[in-house]
């Protein structure tokens, strides 16, 4: 009897603990809701805070995004502070709260942990009179236009352009013929859904070219090297491409081929042109046949800056093209012959966050504002 | 699951400890998890007739195994006194970061050569007495220390892991050896049956593994049959860093790059295994073998629904449902001896 009350007692209070949690936030955004911001009076530089927050600190792409964010608040003379989601949404939304709390107006770029996050961020951003770009991660519905001023923009690189990017690449390399198996990142995330659709419809101008199995190894290198291991086993002998949604994944995946004794045999093609895979690609007869070229620091002190303009009043949001609120930025294709023109970047951010400043968010190399969002599948 | 007869009162008894019958509380305690492994490897064989049996796949699961398999033993050690151990994840990524930065790697740090496997270790074991040290001193429950040093230890990874690249081994060398077979099985599960074994013979054949029962049973009796408590507690906390950190730098072999996830997805396995082997949570019952089959249950099944062609969308709620499917059949026999359901 004992145990049973006290159970009971328990699932009252976590009941209480969740309907209250549950009341306190739906009174937040009830609150921010309403009505379109209209303009605000701008923000001096010592009045800013620059807040950049990402999915964790341990991903190289976060750690690059971390970078970029530090060397545009030095350049522009205004203090950073990163906000550590340590891949949890929870996690995001209180330690954005809380610096929002703090006083200073935040001009923010957030990489969404998911996409259902931001319109929670979004509200919370417009309630403290701050200014907030989003990348990668929100839901179609909602535009920056139909919330305010306060939500400058959503940006990203086109998920679709990169599938099919490295599925060109993949299907070549293998003249147009032959086995491939396909990794995933986590499954529903929009990111690795579109990059997914891209790499099969690419595939299907290659009729000869057959995609045995694509399965989820959810952004991680371990899950990377296990997933290709097991598929290396069900097809023995058969897997002649291996693509993967990103560059995490791939370092997995050619472990498991080397472990296999494969490396060699396989043609390999993933997103982001992490160093690890920079390296294997200067490798000579590099089985790395094609990459994309987008960086972490670019994402993030394009969208940091974005913000930065739109709260110093040099930018009026609701003047700006729906392109440039709801945007895609340009996404290089790379081989093996071709990708030292672009690691270049990685050698001075300082001198590529000048060409930032100099030349807007929009309009920079290598990475210009190119289409329209939000991203359609091909097909549909 | 409980077996009534090996709990007979005069067991209570530390001294005698609980040698009584070995192979007659294996077998029939066991006959359910070993049916329900049985099942799922009869069920994939038939679906995958050329290649779930196949060396290579027989290969890929052993060496799959191999992580879980080391984690699991120092977690079932930790689960037999009651407690529980969450700091898995966290303590892999530290050892096995401390590891990849003192030996011959991609970003020149240090290296130490052999000496690289025991700051691994090290690392591992000197977490888990530091857990160990406040669980049993301040008294504060194991489970909300080591979901401290879960974190502690994820945060010592990031910091080694910095912001230079990532750190990768060289081709060849010490990277391939998990992979290299022996009697044509990868060493990567011979490491693992050695921990098992040594796992084995410390709770079947020495007083610490004694202890570690006796205090899972009644923490109080065995206190007042002199066992020194918290020093056991302390020494199974130490071992079972230790294990973790092996797994650390095992899978950071593997994997052939520093990565502080290199944990991820562990701490269910393991916790998952001990369970679903047998082990009561609530301390006393169980063993280093039972986690065993657990193991083997979820990777042959992670590994079977791949070769099966499953979806991956689908993949997490199909294993979720033949595990509770498969702890069914394996605890019917005891369902009516089960003490605690909680």
């Amino acid at each position: 009897m004992f145990r049973t009350r006290s159970f009971r007692k328990h699932l009252v209070a976590a009941l209480a603990v969740v309907v209250l949690g549950v009341s306190a936030c739906s009174t937040t955004t009830g609150a921010g809701a309403g009505g379109t911001g209209g303009s605000q009076a701008p923000i001096a530089n010592e009045d800013l805070v620059l807040v950049a927050s990402v999915i964790n600190t341990t991903n190289p792409y976060m750690a690059s995004m971390i970078e970029g964010a530090q060397a545009l608040g030095e350049k522009l003379g205004v203090e950073v502070q990163i906000v550590d989601s340590a891949g949890s949404s929870q996690t995001e939304i209180s330690k954005i709260q809380a610096i929002l709390a703090q006083g200073k107006k935040v001009a923010l770029m957030v990489n969404t942990v998911a996409s259902s996050d931001a319109p929670t961020i979004v509200n919370a951003v417009k309630q403290a009179g701050g200014y907030v770009v989003i990348w990668w991660n929100k839901p179609d519905s909602l535009e920056p236009w139909d919330v305010g001023n306060n939500f400058v923009a959503f940006q990203k690189y086109s998920g679709v352009e990169s599938g099919q990017c490295t599925g060109r690449a993949l299907a070549e390399s293998l003249g147009g013929k032959g086995n491939v198996i396909g990794l995933a990142g986590v499954e529903d995330s929009t990111t690795s859904q579109t990059r997914v659709a891209g790499f099969e419809d690419a595939l299907k101008a290659y009729p000869d070219i057959k995609l045995l199995e694509v399965q989820s190894a959810n952004w991680d290198p371990q899950q990377g090297l296990s997933v290709t291991q097991s598929l290396l086993t069900k097809y023995p002998n058969q897997v002649n491409g291996i693509w993967a949604a990103d560059d995490a994944m791939i370092i997995g995946a050619t472990n498991a081929a080397k472990n296999a004794g494969l490396y060699n045999d396989i043609k390999f093609v993933s997103d982001g042109l992490y160093p690890p895979v920079v390296d294997m690609m200067s490798e000579p007869n590099s089985p790395i046949v094609g990459e994309t070229f987008h960086r972490g620091f670019m994402a993030a002190a394009i969208g940091l800056y974005t913000a930065y303009l739109a709260a110093t009043g040099e930018i009026d949001p609701a003047t700006l093209p729906e392109e440039k609120r709801d945007s895609l930025f340009k996404l290089a294709c790379v081989t093996p012959t071709d990708f030292q023109d672009y690691t270049k970047w990685d050698g001075d951010v300082d001198a590529w966050i000048d060409t930032l400043i100099e030349n807007g968010p929009w309009d920079t190399e290598p990475t210009p504002l190119v289409g329209q969002g939000p991203e359609k599948l091909p097909g549909t | 699951m409980a077996n009534p007869v090996t709990r007979e009162p005069s067991e209570q008894s530390v001294s005698t400890g609980r040698r009584t019958r070995p192979h007659h509380r294996f077998e029939v305690r066991s006959l359910g998890e070993v049916g329900a492994l049985a099942v799922l490897i009869i069920v994939f064989f038939a679906i995958n007739p050329s290649t779930f049996l196949s060396i290579g796949n027989i290969r890929t699961i052993l060496d799959q195994a191999a992580t879980p398999l080391i984690v699991g033993v120092g977690a079932t050690l930790v689960v037999l006194m009651g407690a529980i151990d969450l700091s898995v994840e966290g303590v892999m990524g530290a050892a096995g970061m401390a590891f990849i930065l003192t030996t011959e790697n991609s970003r020149g740090s240090v290296d130490l050569g052999p000496l690289s496997f025991v700051v691994g270790i090290a690392m591992g074991a000197a977490l888990g007495v530091a857990a160990g040290l406040i669980h049993t001193r301040l008294k504060v429950p194991s489970f909300i220390v080591t979901l401290g040093f879960w974190f502690v230890g994820l945060g010592i990874a990031t910091v080694l892991f910095g912001t230079e690249t990532i750190p990768l081994l060289p081709d060849g060398g010490i990277k391939a050896w998990p992979n290299e077979t022996f009697l044509g099985l990868p060493h990567s599960f011979w490491l693992a049956v050695l921990v098992i074994a040594v796992g084995w013979v410390v709770t079947r054949f020495t007083r610490l593994g004694r202890f570690t029962y006796a205090i899972g049973d009644s923490e109080e009796v065995a206190r007042s049959n002199g066992v020194g408590v918290a020093r056991t507690k302390l020494y199974v906390f130490a071992v079972a860093g230790a294990c973790t950190g092996l797994a650390g730098i095992l899978a950071t072999l593997r994997l052939g790059a520093g990565a502080p996830t290199v944990g991820g997805g562990v701490l269910f396995l393991t916790v998952a295994a001990v369970v679903i082997g047998g082990t009561s949570l609530g301390g006393g019952r169980g063993g280093v073998l039972r986690t065993t089959l657990g193991v083997f249950m979820l990777t042959v099944l992670t590994n079977g629904l791949i070769l099966s062609g499953v979806d991956s969308s689908i993949q997490s709620g199909v294993s979720g449902a033949v595990l509770i499917v498969a702890i069914i059949f394996a605890a019917w026999p005891h369902r009516s001896r089960l003490r605690i359901v909680k």
